[in-house]
């Protein structure tokens, strides 16, 4: 495989930054061993042998010691380890793929950083792992992956998508699992295979030595007998032994406490934390009560909550014993899983109502050290509605309920909100949740009581969040006025909220432009709306921003195949796809999803590829299903029913041209669009007045592009002095396309070769040249038997040959032989093309040429098909062949 | 639909208040969790919670209604 070396990747992608947030950090650390903590040979042993086997499980109950275990193996391998606690927060593919990447990072596997990012919570494009697993597989040395609490991961995709990872890295892999229950992997197959470590419960279990040295480390010396009976009341059970041995430690008489215990009948790890707890200096019990609310915490934090400082020494105190508390670095701690959750019941029972009160600090100070995540998380659990729609308003962060890692998270979390809320943020939140499920009516409500509810001087960063929402509202009812009126109050209000809140946020402004453009598209003021999109689409690449920008660029390509210039509008709907297939997104609920591919379709039918935009309109369906954004509605109405048309389906293509979208204005270009439809519909019928009489009640406006549009169909229509008359007022500007041109000529040709056939077959060469650059098949097939039969002489034969009419069999060595006609014909492949159909030649499949290209298998075949058209050829020998005599590989 | 969860050991009352929606009553070294529950997830809910408060699951049956 020497492709890397011959193929830059793509730019480099922003990641999320591990240091950047101390919570993603300490996720990604080997939690420390304390001083009480005891190797055991027998198991490190049994780990080695992970380095033998793709797939190590470690399996035990709450508190069987496994966390521990491997991480104090981990921390003696001789090389890093990369290390991951799972969250029950991750269950979205794209979440947990995106920090598995850091965790391998943070130990210092080297990724290149284009292998990409998931930039959808719920997704991941399996182009990603396939990268992953390559690069895995690549790798000198094997990484060992350590995936702590992966009970936690209960989705069974995250699972598939592991095992596809683990196959495909092969011996560059080992992972290993840390967990309380048996994980969804195949682990039959693992282990008919020989290919898997195992360490159970039973394993785990002390031993009696083993228990005797335990508690020697406590402090305690037991005779045998005592200690074979404490290992039989508690099974061996790390946790239970370790509380054991600290309670009778604090006891005055250790041996007959212990005695006591074994004759009990308690359950073991709630009664002996009790013990130990109710042992503690009260300072301590009430500081273990109240860190339980949260998942990790720092002395800092711990004086928030507890109202005390000064909680460092104790902190380290309880971590050296560990009783109760795990280091994770960087003076970041955490309870012990089991004993966080008995506190918790502890907290509840002795204080209640502490627990949300509690929730509520953590939240606050959270927020104050720039956790934002997190603070919306206890603010949720505090149940306080206020203070987490505020917070996540003030920190201008409501675009991520649009875009981004957390959008499915922010939205799960905000569903929980009662009515109980009765904020402006809250109702600012509430319309934000229901434009982004695309109700518009509910989010308008909800938009109005916001505003009502505004105090009298609101801050600029609510009004910001307003203006958002507005913008989108605006867009999805096709209101400009509304959009240019947001975008206004945008720009009086930047210069007031502080510049590095904008900067942490860059998807606020490429969300709003995008709404915007869409807006000013909507009306057809392409330059204005350009300005906006080109803005959008060339930010900064990254996953926040990755939904505007494809949907931005959708719009782009639209308005480009909108002027006539089809390469262009090919191009930049590609770029719009491609843009969703590197962060693996697929969110059908945002306006613009689809609209790629209906610009892709629309180009197709124009080239009179129908098949293909038969296929595109129905890959837009399932993107997006039916539109509610009036531009990507008018962009399927016109992409269909131009297919219909070309297919001759003249009533089913007038009823697709009908939009049934309400907006406030009216398009003029989805106007245009559905009166060139319903025309040609009647046409097709044989109903020329009715055909002529539709398009007298649509203007071009001097509009160079409808202006060719609409004297083309009059034409069609057979009154070809308005078409002229229509063609000699068109003004034409550096946007108009060569469509407009084509038609233009085709109208003058059709009118001139009664009079003058030398003029027109002047005119229609000229047409042929600007058409075949854009392979623009449709006018001239639409043209009719008159202008077709003119284009029956020799030199537009050959400018129409191999693109519009088939190859001319050529005299072999006669005069305008193969050599020319396939040179005019054979488009210049692109750079990608040619490596494709290079791996063709060396008889790779599309699933190897994908592999080697670190590309998906899709994207592979586009490119076949594009080379094979550009090529001429059916099939992979002929393109081989046609590839090799045309000298192109 | 109604279950029956039976636990090893004796749960104090503390803990037996991280059930909430179900009754307990202990016997002969056991405590019996017992009460509605809604349906299959928060079935699995609460063997987790036993799972995660170091609860050892004996026996969990379905009571005849």
């Amino acid at each position: 495989m020497t492709t890397r070396q011959k193929n830059p990747r793509r730019s480099a992608v922003a990641h999320v930054d591990p240091l950047g947030e101390p919570f993603l950090r300490t996720r990604f650390a080997l939690p420390a061993r304390p001083a009480v903590f005891l190797r055991r040979p027998r198991l490190d042993e049994h780990l080695d042998q992970s380095f033998g086997t793709p797939l190590t499980m470690v399996n035990g109950s709450a508190g069987a010691g496994k966390t521990l275990l491997v991480a104090d193996w981990a921390a003696r391998q001789r090389q890093p380890v990369a290390w991951f606690t799972t969250e029950a927060g991750d269950q979205g593919c794209g979440v947990f793929w995106a920090y598995v990447l850091e965790a391998l990072r943070a130990a210092g596997v080297p990724l290149p950083s284009d292998i990409g990012c998931p930039g959808d919570a719920s997704r991941v494009d399996h182009g990603l792992l396939s990268r992953l697993a390559h690069e895995l597989n690549g790798l000198e040395r094997p990484v060992v992956l350590v995936l702590d609490e992966f009970d936690r991961v209960t989705s069974a995709r995250i699972a598939e998508q592991l095992e596809f990872v683990l196959h495909h890295a092969g011996r560059g892999l080992r992972l290993v699992v840390v967990t309380r229950t048996e994980p969804l992997l195949p682990l039959h197959r693992y282990r008919a295979a020989g290919a898997m470590t195992e360490i159970r419960g039973a394993e785990l279990a002390f031993t009696v030595e083993e228990a005797a040295a335990l508690l020697q480390l406590h402090g305690l010396r037991l005779p045998t007998a005592a200690v074979r009976a404490l290992v039989e009341r508690t099974g061996g059970w790390a946790a239970g032994l370790r509380l054991c041995a600290l309670a009778a430690r604090q006891s005055p008489d250790p041996s007959a406490y212990l005695r006591d215990f074994e004759a009990g009948r308690s359950t073991i790890a709630d009664f002996l934390l009790t013990e130990v707890l109710k042992r503690q200096p009260v300072r301590v019990q009430d500081l273990l009560l109240r860190v339980s609310v949260v998942e990790r915490f720092s002395p800092e934090l711990v004086a928030e909550l507890t109202g005390r400082g000064g909680t460092e020494p104790i902190l380290a105190a309880l971590h050296s014993q560990n009783a109760f508390v795990e280091d994770l670095g960087h003076s970041w701690y955490r309870l012990h899983p089991l004993f966080g959750e008995i506190l918790r019941a502890h907290l509840r029972f002795r204080s209640p109502g502490l627990e949300s009160e509690l929730h509520r600090r953590a939240a606050q100070w959270l927020h104050a050290s720039g956790a934002l995540p997190e603070a919306l998380a206890h603010g949720a659990a505090a149940g306080d509605w206020n203070f987490t729609t505020r917070t996540l308003v003030d920190d201008l962060a409501i675009g991520q309920l649009f875009t981004g890692l957390r959008a499915n998270d922010l939205a799960e979390l905000f569903s929980r909100m009662g009515p109980e809320a009765t904020s402006a943020a809250a109702d600012l939140v509430r319309a934000a949740r229901e434009l982004s499920r695309g109700d518009v009516e509910r989010g308008l409500v909800q938009l109005r009581r916001a505003e009502e509810r505004l105090d009298a001087r609101p801050d600029a960063a609510t009004r910001l969040s307003l203006v958002l929402l507005q913008s989108l509202a605006a867009r999805l009812t096709g209101s400009p006025g509304m959009a240019e009126q947001a975008v206004a109050t945008a720009e009086r209000l930047w210069g007031e909220v502080p510049a590095e809140l904008l900067d942490s946020h860059p998807e606020f402004s490429a969300l709003l432009l995008t709404h915007v453009g869409s807006a000013r598209l909507w009306a057809g003021r392409f330059d204005d709306a350009r300005a906006a999109l080109s803005t959008v689409a060339g930010c900064p690449g990254g996953v926040s921003t990755a939904l505007p920008r494809e949907d931005s660029l959708g719009q782009l390509a639209l308005i480009d195949y909108l002027n006539g210039w089809l390469c262009r509008a090919e191009r930049k709907a590609q770029a719009s796809l491609r843009e969703t297939e590197r962060f693996g997104l697929r969110d059908p609920g945002f306006p613009g999803a689809g609209l790629g591919q209906l610009v892709l379709a629309a180009v197709a039918v124009d080239r009179d590829e129908l098949r293909a935009a038969q296929a595109l309109l129905d890959e837009a369906a399932a993107a997006s299903g039916a539109p509610r954004d009036p531009v990507t509605a008018a962009g399927r109405s016109l992409a269909t029913s131009r297919l219909l048309l070309s297919r001759g389906e003249p009533r089913a293509a007038a009823a697709a041209a009908d939009l049934d979208v309400p907006a406030l204005v009216d398009s003029p270009w989805a106007e245009v669009q559905t009166a060139l439809v319903a025309s040609a519909a009647h046409l097709a019928e044989g109903r020329t007045e009715s055909a002529l009489k539709v398009l007298d009640d649509v203007s071009s406006d001097g509009e160079p592009t409808w202006a060719a549009e609409l004297a083309w169909a009059r034409f069609a229509a057979g009154n070809q002095e308005s078409a002229l008359d229509l063609l000699d007022h068109m003004r034409t500007h550096r946007h108009t396309g060569p469509r407009a041109a084509v038609q233009c000529a085709l109208v003058r040709a059709g009118a001139a070769q009664e009079t003058d056939v030398a003029a027109a077959r002047k005119l229609l060469a000229g047409a042929l040249l600007q058409a075949r650059r854009e392979r623009l098949r449709r006018p001239f097939l639409e043209a009719g038997p008159r202008i077709r039969h003119l284009l029956d002489s020799p030199p537009l034969q050959d400018l129409a040959a191999g693109w519009l009419t088939p190859c001319r069999p050529a005299p072999p060595g006669g005069p305008g032989s193969a050599g020319d006609g396939s040179s005019l014909v054979v488009e210049e492949l692109s750079g990608r093309e040619r490596e494709v159909v290079g791996r063709l030649a060396e008889l790779m499949s599309t699933e190897e040429i994908a592999a080697d290209l670190y590309v998906s298998v899709n994207t592979v075949k586009t490119h076949l098909k594009s080379a094979y058209r550009k090529l001429g050829v059916n099939g992979r020998a002929e393109a081989v062949r046609r590839a090799r005599d045309q000298g192109l590989i | 639909m109604r279950y029956e969860i039976r636990v090893d050991g004796h749960m104090s009352e503390t803990l037996t208040e991280a059930f909430p929606e179900l009754d307990h009553v202990k016997m002969s070294g056991q405590t019996v969790l017992f009460g509605p529950v809604v349906d299959e997830a928060h079935l699995y809910g609460l063997l987790n919670r036993c799972q995660s408060l170091g609860l050892r699951v004996v026996e969990m049956r379905q009571l005849p209604e």
